[in-house]
């Protein structure tokens, strides 16, 4: 829930609209395009629907993102050991890992 | 995904966004590492290692923009897990749990640093020159030529730290406002209204990158010393 207040979405203006976009979108779940309340306005608008556009496809494929573009060298994985090797001396508890 | 040649605002629309934990979906043998790691297994310990460095890296490349530091909050990230894992209870993904206490670890890092030392409701605010500009009202302007993975992380990349952040935590790791306000220490409202903004800019860069003159073409890799 938010205690945001909405303009009236048959009234505003585009800079009332984008004021209140981070609200709508994040109240959307990123679709703000398909919003009953807005085809209205965005169809009146069709700047404001251009851009809505723009911010759905950037934020759809921030999501491609995720999957892991990069390895980190094998330094990192020798400075783990050598570090967890201070750390437990002898520890047969703690034994060191090998490198995966 | 190939989008070369498609414009931003002709392309198919995407399926809804999987939930976070439909983006970490169990792996192979996961679970029996976790459980053997807790106890001290070395070699659990380096099939966890091997499973998420790639995922944990990443992260900490992109939101630290340098590889000799992402690759020594990569170090300290496993070095934390070696010693909490403990403490894993299996109430979120696995990688949901690590990327959490990485991103805690980076932004324990950049405090150190003094970067959000004074306010980091402040800090990640950046100057008013650096806020994305209204372009209402300018229709040739629209984003019309393509966008792909590669373009969007260069684009990443030039973000400002504050707006780069509450990407990355949002629309790419996928964590909700009040997780990142509880992350960043700032509000949930402070939150949405960096993630758009940082929105705005990364269509501003998009928009020019694509222009018929851009300013200036990137010739270097997204991140400093990044070896692809």
């Amino acid at each position: 829930m938010t205690d945001f207040e909405f303009p009236n979405f048959d009234t505003m203006t585009p800079a009332e609209f984008e004021s209140c976009l981070p609200e709508l979108f994040a109240n959307s779940n990123g679709s703000v395009s398909t919003d009953p309340r807005l085809q209205t306005f965005l169809r009146n608008n069709p700047d404001c629907a251009a851009l809505v556009r723009d911010l759905e496809t950037i934020a759809e494929h921030a999501k491609s993102l995720f999957e892991p573009d990069y390895e980190p060298s094998d330094t990192v994985w020798d400075n783990i050991q050598s570090k967890l090797q201070q750390e437990h001396p002898g520890d047969n508890n703690h034994s060191v890992p090998a490198k995966p | 995904m190939d989008l070369q040649g498609q414009s931003m605002t002709q392309m198919q629309p995407m399926k809804p966004a999987p939930a976070i934990f439909k983006r970490n979906p169990p792996i192979a043998g996961e679970a029996e590492a976790i459980e053997r790691a807790k106890n001290g297994d070395a070699e659990a310990f380096s099939r966890l290692y091997a499973l998420h460095k790639r995922r944990v890296y990443t992260l900490c490349l992109r939101m630290l923009g340098n590889v000799s530091e992402a690759e020594d909050m990569t170090q300290e990230a496993f070095l934390h897990l070696f010693r909490k894992i403990g403490s894993f209870r299996g109430e979120s993904a696995f990688s949901t749990w690590l990327h959490r206490l990485t991103v805690n670890l980076v932004l324990m890092h950049l405090r150190k640093k003094g970067l959000n030392l004074v306010s980091l409701e402040e800090t990640i605010n950046p100057s008013d020159e650096d806020t994305p500009k209204r372009d209402f009202g300018s229709r040739d302007m629209h984003l019309a030529g393509s966008v792909d993975r590669v373009a969007l992380e260069r684009a990443v990349a030039l973000l400002p730290p504050g707006y780069r952040m509450v990407f990355i935590l949002h629309d790419v790791e996928g964590f909700e406002h009040n997780e990142i306000a509880e992350m960043l220490e700032c509000s949930t409202g402070n939150s949405k209204s960096q993630l758009h903004k940082a929105r705005l800019r990364l269509r501003e860069i998009l928009r020019r990158s694509e222009g018929p003159a851009p300013e200036q073409q990137p010739t270097q890799p997204a991140f400093k010393e990044a070896a692809l």
